[in-house]
Parts: C-alpha cells; sequence; structure tokens
C-alpha cells in the first residue's frame, strides 16, 4: 500500500496543509475501511462505494474537512453518517472525543466493530437517525454532515458551540463535491460559506 | 392445412409479434427508468436496434440455409421469444450494474455489456420472424410491412393502456401471452408436437417467478426503505411514473433550507410520507389535521417569497405533488390555491391510501386540484386570473421516459412558458420559481435571463424593476412581477432576506455589498451575471460562460442541459480529472448511445455484410445502402420532431408519445399497404414516380406543419382530451400515410431485383433508425426542431436520388417480363 499517496493531499490550488490532519491521514489504514474488491484503489485519491448507497469519501476531501473543522485535542466532535468509520478514524486521531451516528444498521455495526478492532475507543458509534444529532454529549466544537438533506437539521445547529464550524459535503455520489462550511458565529448567527475544491470559475474573460 | 388459413395464421403471428416487440421495448424503458435513471431509454433503444441489425446480419448471411424452412424458423423464434420475454428480462434484473460505479469499478463495463446482450435477445427474434415473414412472401413484401407496421402501432397504444394497470415489472409476463398466441399460429401446418415447445417457456416461467426491478442504491426510494422504520404504505402505476409512498419518522423534505428555524418554539416537522416517482424523485405528503400551525417552517424557506409581496392572494401552484406548496399558500393566507398536478397517481392516492393522512388537504374549498399538465391548464384560463403563479420545486420529474425518447425536455420553464404565466397573472401579481441551486452556479442564472427574455417579449420595458432573486445556500427563489416592484415591495424583499438570513442576488438598484452575506461565494457569481443579463453584455455573458444559460424556448425546451464542448478542455483543465462532475449524465448517455449505435451498426451490419457478400452486386449495394440509410434516418427525425411538437398540445408526454408513434406507424402502415396495392400494377418507372411523389409531398406538408402547428396549437387551448388525440391523429395520418410509402417499395424493387439484399436493408435501416432517433434529440438540443424537421427533409430528398440506383438496368428483364410485382 502506498499510503504516502494521500498524505499530501492537493487538488487544483487547494491543499491540505495542516500538519495534525496529514499526520492523521497518514496513520489511518484506509485499506482497512474500503470493501476487499476494491483494496487496489484504498490509497488512490477517489471516492469508494461501501454498499447501501454509501460511500468512502475521496481523501483529499476526508483531508479538506477535517482540516476546515479546526479542532485539537480535547475537542468533541459529533458526525452524522458514520459510513464506512474512515472519516471518524482521521478526526480521532486529532481531537479528544468522536461520536458518529449511522441511519444504516449493517454500515453502523460494520463500523463499530471496525473501529473498535483498530483501537480507537474515543469513537463512539450509534444506530440511528441524527437529525436531532446526540443532545447528552452536546455541545459540540465541530461538527460533520455526510448524509445529503433538503435542510441542515435545526437541532445540529443548535448543539453546535457558538464559535465551532459544521462541515458538508454536497453533490452526487461517488464524485467530487462541493464543501459547505457553516461557522457559528459567538453571537449565534450563522455564516455559509461554500467551497469548491476545485477552483473554477465559470466566466471566460480575465479580471 | 389449406394455404389461405396458413398465411392468415402467419399474417396474424407478425402482426402480434410486431406489437410484442414495441410494447416490451416501451416496458424495458420504464424498468431502466425505475431500476436506474430515465436516460436510459436510450440504452433501450439502442438494444433494440443491436438484436434488429444482428437479425439483419444473420439471416442474410444464413440465406441459402434458410431456404425451404422459413416456416419452421420462423415458428421456433416464436416460440424463443416467448420464453425469452421473462428469461431475459428476470437474468437482466440480477446483473448488478451500477451508473454511478461505472468510473471505481471495472466490473461495471462487462455487467454494461452484459445487460446489453442479454435484453438484445427478444428484439433479435422479433427481427427475425419478421424477416422470416418477408423472405416466406417475397412479393408482398408490402403486405408483410404494412402489418409490421399496424402490430407495432397498436403494440404502442396496448402498452400505455396497459401500463395504467400493471407494474413494468409484470410486463414481460402479461406479453408472455400474445407471444406463445403467435407461436401456435406460425406453427400452424406444422406437426402437432410443435406446440409441446410451449413447456419451455412455461417451464422458465415457473422457474423464474415475479423478478421484482432491481432497484439502484443511489436512488431515493433505495435510500427510504433503509431508514429504520419504513415501510410501503402504497404503490400506484401510470405510464408517467411507479409512485412508490414510503413511511418513515426519518422522511423529513423541505423544499430547500430551513434558515434560522427555531424548531424548539415552532416545533419539529409535521409527519411526512414520501411519494417516490419511479424510484427518484420525491415530493412529501405531510399529516395534516387541519391545522396550519405545525407549517410554520414552511416560512423559513427562499419559497416564502412571494407571499411577502402579494396579500390573500389566488394562488396557482404547478406540480403540486404531495401539496406542500399547497400547504404553504394556505399557511401564508392564500384566498384560494389551484393545486395542478400531471400525475395521476397523486391525487388517486391523496384520496385513496393516503386520504386520512393528508387530511383531506385536496378535497377543501379552499383548494382545486386540478388533474392537468401546467401549461396546458393555465393556457385555457382567463388572463389575470391568479395573483401568485408559483412552479413547485420540481425535479425535472419527466414522464416521457414511459414513451420513446425525451431526455429532460421541459415545457414549463421556457420562455413561451414564462410568457404565459405572465399573461395569467393580475396586474399586481408576482411568477416565483424555486431551484436546486448547483455549484458552479447554472440552473439560476438560466431561470433570471429566461425571465428577462419572457418580461421583454410580453412588452415590458425595463425587466430590471420586476425582478427578485434571493438564495439559500441550496435554493434560489427568482421573483418576475407583472407591475414594477413597488418600493414597499423591495423593502419586503430585504427584510425577508435580512430575517432569514438569505441573500438578496439581485433587486432592483442593489449593490454588490449587499449580495454575499449570508451563504458567501468566492465570487458574488449571481449577482454578476444578474447585472449583464440587464445590460447590453446579455450575448457576451451567453458566450463566455461556461454553462448554457442561454433561455430554453419551445423549439429547444432542455432547461436542464448546461453541458457545452466548448467548456469540456477547461472542466478538465480545472479539475485534474474530475472533469465529469461537470457534465450532466444524461447528456453523456445520449453521447454515449449515438457512438454504440454508430459502432454497432458499423460491426454488426456493415462490416460483416460487406465481408462476406464481397463482390456481389458492387454498385447496386451502394444505392441501397444510402437510400434505406437516408430513410431511416428521415423517419425518425421526422418522428421524434412530432412527438415534441406533439407533447406541448397533448399536454402528458406519455399521451404524445403514444399517439404519435401509434399514428405514425399505423397510417405508415397504411400507406405501405397502398402502395403495395398500387404497384402490383405498376413498372419498376411508376414505383419511382410514386416514392418521387411521396417524398416531394412530405417535404411540402413537413414545411406547412412547421410554419402552422403553433398558432393551430393555441387556438386549440380550450379543447377536450379526446378532441386533442382526435385532430392529432387526423393532422398525422396523412404524413405518416406518405411516409410509410418509400420503404416497402425500396424494399420491394430490392427484393425483385436481388432478394438476398433486403435483410441487409432492413438492418441497415434499423441501425440508421436508431441512430436517427438519438441523432435528431442531439439535434433538438443543439438547434432546435424545426431544424430536425429540415433534416429529415434533407434525408428525403437524399432517398429520392438513391432511388435510380436501387434497381440496375441489368436487372430489367424480369420487370420487364412481369412488371414490379407479379401477382
Amino acid at each position: 500500500m502506498v499510503r504516502e499517496q494521500i498524505a499530501s493531499p492537493t487538488l487544483g490550488e487547494y491543499a491540505v496543509e495542516d500538519g495534525r490532519v496529514l499526520g492523521a491521514m497518514r496513520t489511518v489504514p484506509r485499506h482497512l475501511f474500503v470493501p476487499p474488491d476494491l483494496l487496489k484503489l484504498a490509497y488512490a485519491d477517489r471516492p469508494l462505494p461501501i454498499g447501501h448507497g454509501q460511500t468512502i469519501s475521496q481523501p483529499f476531501i476526508v483531508a479538506a474537512m477535517t482540516e476546515l473543522l479546526q479542532v485539537g485535542p480535547g475537542d468533541r466532535i459529533l458526525e452524522i453518517g458514520t459510513g464506512s468509520g474512515y472519516q471518524a478514524a482521521v478526526l480521532a486521531e486529532i481531537v479528544g472525543r468522536v461520536f458518529t451516528i449511522e441511519i444504516v444498521e449493517p454500515l453502523a455495526e460494520d463500523a463499530e466493530e471496525r473501529l473498535r478492532r483498530l483501537g480507537y475507543d474515543n469513537v463512539e458509534v450509534r444506530w440511528g437517525d441524527g437529525y436531532y444529532g446526540w443532545e447528552e454529549k452536546a455541545p459540540f466544537q465541530g461538527i460533520v454532515v455526510t448524509a445529503a438533506a433538503s435542510h441542515i437539521p435545526p437541532p445540529l445547529l443548535e448543539q453546535l458551540q457558538p464559535g465551532a464550524r459544521m462541515v458538508i459535503p454536497v453533490g452526487p455520489p461517488l464524485q467530487v463535491q462541493t464543501l459547505m462550511l457553516v461557522e457559528k458565529r459567538l453571537d449565534g448567527s450563522i455564516v455559509q460559506r461554500s467551497l469548491m475544491p476545485v477552483r473554477f470559475v465559470p466566466f471566460t474573460r480575465s479580471e | 392445412m389449406r394455404p389461405g388459413r396458413e398465411r392468415l395464421a402467419l399474417h396474424l403471428a407478425i402482426l402480434l409479434l410486431s406489437a410484442v416487440g414495441i410494447a416490451y421495448e416501451i416496458a424495458l424503458m420504464r424498468v431502466l427508468s425505475v431500476a436506474q435513471w430515465h436516460h436510459f431509454a436510450y440504452m433501450i433503444i439502442s438494444i433494440a436496434m443491436l438484436g434488429f441489425a444482428a437479425s439483419g446480419t444473420a439471416v442474410a448471411l444464413l440465406r441459402d440455409r434458410l431456404e425451404g424452412k422459413e416456416r419452421q424458423l420462423l415458428a421456433a423464434g416464436a416460440l424463443l421469444l416467448t420464453a425469452s420475454l421473462v428469461a431475459c428480462y428476470a437474468l437482466s434484473q440480477r446483473v448488478p450494474f451500477e451508473t454511478f460505479r461505472l468510473a471505481t469499478e471495472p466490473a461495471q463495463l462487462r455487467y454494461l455489456l452484459a445487460l446489453y446482450l442479454i435484453l438484445a435477445v427478444p428484439f433479435f427474434l422479433v427481427s427475425w420472424c419478421i424477416m422470416l415473414g418477408f423472405l416466406l412472401e417475397p412479393r408482398r413484401i408490402g403486405r408483410i410491412y404494412f402489418l409490421n407496421m399496424l402490430g407495432s402501432g397498436l403494440g404502442a397504444a396496448g402498452i400505455v393502456a396497459l401500463l395504467f394497470r400493471v407494474d413494468p415489472a409484470d410486463v414481460p409476463y402479461v406479453l408472455t401471452l400474445p407471444a406463445a398466441l403467435a407461436f401456435v399460429l406460425a406453427a400452424l401446418g406444422q406437426p402437432r408436437l410443435w406446440l409441446a415447445g410451449l413447456a419451455l417457456p412455461a417451464g422458465l416461467l415457473l422457474l423464474t417467478g415475479r423478478q421484482p426491478v432491481r432497484l439502484s442504491e443511489y436512488k431515493g426510494l433505495s435510500y427510504a426503505l433503509q431508514l429504520p422504520d419504513a415501510r410501503v404504505v402504497a404503490v400506484e402505476t401510470s405510464p408517467l411514473a411507479v409512485v412508490t409512498a414510503v413511511a418513515s419518522s426519518a422522511i423529513r423534505e423541505t423544499p430547500g433550507q430551513l434558515s434560522g428555524y427555531p424548531m424548539r418554539e415552532l416545533g419539529a416537522l409535521p409527519e411526512q410520507v414520501g411519494l417516490y416517482f419511479d424510484g427518484g424523485a420525491v415530493s412529501v405528503v405531510s399529516r395534516f389535521d387541519g391545522s396550519l400551525e405545525p407549517f410554520a417552517f414552511l416560512d423559513f424557506v427562499t419559497g416564502a417569497l412571494p407571499y411577502r409581496l402579494v396579500e390573500r392572494p389566488k394562488v396557482a401552484v404547478v406540480g403540486a405533488g404531495g401539496g406542500i406548496e399547497v400547504l404553504s399558500a394556505l399557511r401564508h393566507g392564500a384566498e384560494h390555491v389551484t393545486a395542478i398536478e400531471v400525475d395521476p397517481s397523486v391525487f388517486h392516492l391523496m384520496r385513496t391510501e393516503l386520504r386520512e393522512f393528508s387530511g383531506g388537504l385536496y378535497e377543501r374549498g379552499d383548494v382545486t386540484p386540478v388533474h392537468a399538465e401546467g401549461r396546458r391548464f393555465l393556457e385555457a384560463q382567463e388572463d389575470g386570473a391568479f395573483d401568485l403563479i408559483q412552479v413547485a420545486l420540481l425535479d425535472s420529474f419527466n414522464a416521457s421516459a414511459a414513451g420513446v425518447h425525451a431526455l429532460s425536455e421541459s415545457y414549463l420553464y421556457t420562455t413561451e412558458a414564462l410568457q404565459l404565466y405572465l399573461r395569467k397573472l393580475s396586474p399586481a401579481g408576482v411568477l416565483s420559481i424555486t431551484r436546486w441551486l448547483k455549484t458552479p452556479p447554472r440552473d439560476a442564472i438560466k431561470l433570471f435571463a429566461t425571465m428577462v427574455e419572457a418580461a421583454e417579449r410580453s412588452g415590458i420595458d425595463d425587466p430590471g424593476r420586476h425582478l427578485a432573486f434571493i438564495r439559500s445556500w441550496n435554493t434560489a427563489t427568482l421573483i418576475l412581477s407583472r407591475s414594477p416592484l413597488t418600493d414597499s415591495q423591495l423593502a419586503a424583499v430585504r427584510s425577508f432576506g435580512e430575517e432569514r438570513g438569505f441573500d438578496v442576488s439581485y433587486l432592483p438598484g442593489i449593490g454588490p455589498e449587499e449580495v454575499n452575506r449570508f451563504t458567501v461565494l468566492e465570487q458574488p457569481l449571481y449577482y454578476e451575471a444578474a447585472q449583464r443579463l440587464l445590460s447590453k453584455e446579455r450575448s457576451d455573458l451567453f458566450g463566455e460562460y461556461a454553462f448554457n444559460v442561454r433561455p430554453a424556448t419551445d423549439d429547444r425546451p432542455y432547461f436542464s442541459r448546461f453541458f457545452l464542448w466548448r467548456s469540456l478542455p477547461r472542466f478538465i483543465a480545472a479539475s485534474r480529472g474530475g472533469w465529469f462532475n461537470f457534465v450532466e449524465w444524461g447528456y453523456v448517455a445520449l453521447v454515449a448511445t449515438i457512438t454504440q449505435a454508430a459502432l454497432a451498426g458499423l460491426f454488426i451490419v456493415l462490416l460483416p455484410l460487406l465481408i462476406f457478400s464481397r463482390g456481389e452486386h458492387g454498385t447496386q449495394r451502394g444505392g441501397v445502402m444510402l437510400y434505406f440509410a437516408a430513410l431511416g434516418f428521415a423517419y425518425m427525425f421526422l418522428e421524434i420532431a412530432f412527438i415534441q411538437r406533439f407533447m406541448l398540445f397533448l399536454a402528458y408526454p406519455v399521451y404524445a408519445v403514444s399517439v404519435v408513434l401509434t399514428a405514425f406507424l399505423v397510417f405508415s402502415g397504411v400507406g405501405s399497404y397502398v402502395a403495395d396495392r398500387r404497384l402490383r400494377a405498376a413498372q419498376s418507372a411508376g414505383a419511382r414516380r410514386l416514392v418521387r411523389g411521396a417524398v416531394l409531398l412530405i417535404a411540402a406538408l413537413g414545411v406547412l406543419y412547421i410554419l402552422l402547428l403553433p398558432p393551430a396549437f393555441r387556438a386549440a387551448a380550450d379543447w377536450s382530451d379526446a378532441a386533442r388525440v382526435a385532430s392529432s391523429l387526423l393532422l398525422l395520418a396523412p404524413l405518416a400515410f406518405l411516409m410509410g410509402i418509400p420503404f416497402p417499395v425500396g424494399l420491394q424493387l430490392t427484393s425483385n431485383a436481388r432478394p438476398s439484399l433486403v435483410p441487409w436493408a432492413w438492418g441497415l435501416n434499423g441501425a440508421a433508425s436508431v441512430l436517427g432517433a438519438t441523432l435528431a434529440t442531439l439535434t433538438a438540443i443543439h438547434i432546435g426542431f424545426r431544424a430536425v424537421v429540415l433534416f429529415a427533409l434533407g434525408f428525403y430528398a437524399m432517398a429520392a436520388l438513391a432511388l435510380a440506383r436501387l434497381t440496375p438496368a441489368t436487372t430489367s428483364a424480369r420487370e420487364r417480363a412481369d412488371g414490379v410485382y407479379a401477382p
């Protein structure tokens, strides 16, 4: 396995530079999170299917989302949509505790078993509906929502600590996604940023 | 058995087999729309063509060995077809093909190929039987062709009727009956023992059992069914779509981002049932007990903006579906709501299984449900009838997948449609359209451009004063008002944006500092685009923008087509391999189908025939090739163009497909029958005159229809469905009749001169038809439907020129002795 391939995630002009994120990307054995028949592609910079219509995001997106959260040791992170558990593992390398909710039962079971086997005892997996977040563990210093939805569940915004950030990848399955960055300012107001991982301006003229 | 009865049985068998062939094709299109996405309809067309072309090649190559055994082989073909209808369908549903995985899993290409080969078998067999029919009656080519067309026409009409009652997944099973009957008819005159062959399909049926459609794991319904407490409440089927109603506490769909919704104070969202159309697009039905309190959240989406601009409005909701926009209107104090919905299953469900749940929403005094296509209904209303027309957040839900071809044309978002909406608004009324946003921006920019042009064409001098545009992170709502927006309305837009955290991207007099505050984009592209669209730079923007944001028109009704070839190098350069994020799958499928059809035509029809029949009838082959290929293109170009034209008139895409297809097939069949009779007395010179006359008349009618159909349709705005269908059939009859003449006449001339070229001509025409169908759509997307008709006329002219080369002078000895037809 060429784990180094994903150790310097860049795409277009956007590069992940946070040393802790890069270290986590290097440490987490991604090949243990992908389906066996796709092992060869484990370290390719692309999303892969994991069944149930879900995917393991491409390494760049995982790294970028982790960096955008701006979190560190001692922080508590909520993740909606555990999937394979890869994002949770990367976060677990950096933060204090990760709480992750998966609605598809077999995925939740597999991810929990996998994370336990790999020794991530600072990750807690729950099978269920993530819409209402995980109120007992709130507030969170960062939230990742990988489940596509028509709206950001209001309870998640409530459970986000003022000053903290939420990241939501948006886009069709198995394609490069746009990242929505939601910032809850200290006064409780919300600002969103739409970030293209791909530097692309649709006007031709140079201004 | 007497030869007369045997012949009648054969003719009936051909009729039935043709009907089964087209019905199976349409049913498979529906199956694939459910299993994957509707643009796979194209794939079925090219699969059918693959089967047709392959059997043309097979018969051409095996011709000597078939001689004397045609009847038995035809019966055998019908028997195998009977068995293959279910077997191939069931097998295809076990292939784990997933579109989205094509880029990651090499195995997916093999699955796709397997689907092609499996599903091509029944079409191979249908075509095999028809060609053997030609060989059995070489002097009645026109008659066999007539039966083939008539059967196909009846099949096209029949399948639409069938799909009202039967799930597409069950159609292969139902079609086994007519196929078996065709076999029995074809086997008449053979030893009785033949009938024992029916054990084969019967055995296979028992073996496979009912095979449900294999739903892609990436479709909305698949996701919904994985929710912890999901249960299917009801399934309704119509030719438009299979609607599956799913209940789960985890279904919470809203028309866009709920911005700043204080859930603790105003409560959680009401319970919902999701209606999944063909397993994909979803429309929700909300639990409703008459109280509008629980629907407070509907004031926290961008789509609530128009209710800040009009008071106690009379509202028309286009695409009402499960009624969330209707509830929003009621919640916002609408005086009356007209809920227009094209899919009959929705109202039926709301009246039956979901009646109690939905609280009889569509039975209230202040709500009028209208089962109709939006434009068609509005056209018939008085001008100024509504204070607010709202086009619901429809996914390009498009029923035309039920029929032949209709990628994603939508007549709700064309410039002409917006002009119509404006006419139906009261003087203070507003039009409101909400769209999901894509990154990089395209939908909302195209919609803004369309609004600007519609306003201009409606005589509004300064469209900028009539427009407003707000956005959340995932939706945009655009407003076009009949009168200039007043100062208080402008203030209302601003305060709505401010209160809810929505960015105002355009409003008369807005500055760049106001437009990018809540959902911050790297560059305020919406604002910049809006400014340019309202200035003299509009056409520069269309020319420079990386996506196609030119307004859609009725001539080119492809609102959802944004991809531009010229941008491909930029996409590739910008995204390092991720370029496919910028292209649309439907469009890719279309181009892929054209490539596939062209390759299949080359490798399955042209090459084998060129290699194996080297040296035979050299010059004549060129003529045959040109003639039948040109006819294939011409016929399909006209058929596709008229399906599109009539879609607007007949309101329901599926009716348009069915009526136009039936009219074309049946009346072309009649044309071929009449030509057949005329030919009996004619020399080949007479036959050529007949074809040239037909081509001239087709050209004249084609041009006449381009000019006269749009005004004629407008004049018939308030006609009933029955009157529309009848007048459509009448309008299409003469054209289709004439279009039925050139093919069988050419085939007869070929059959007389060089019978061995007949299967080749058949296969070639099949290949050209499929390529023609897809090319016609591509032409319509890029140049428009008028151009499609003109191209068709050009192809007819080519065919007329190639006609002279169909019968070489050396073969005319027989003609001189017998006439073209020796009865």
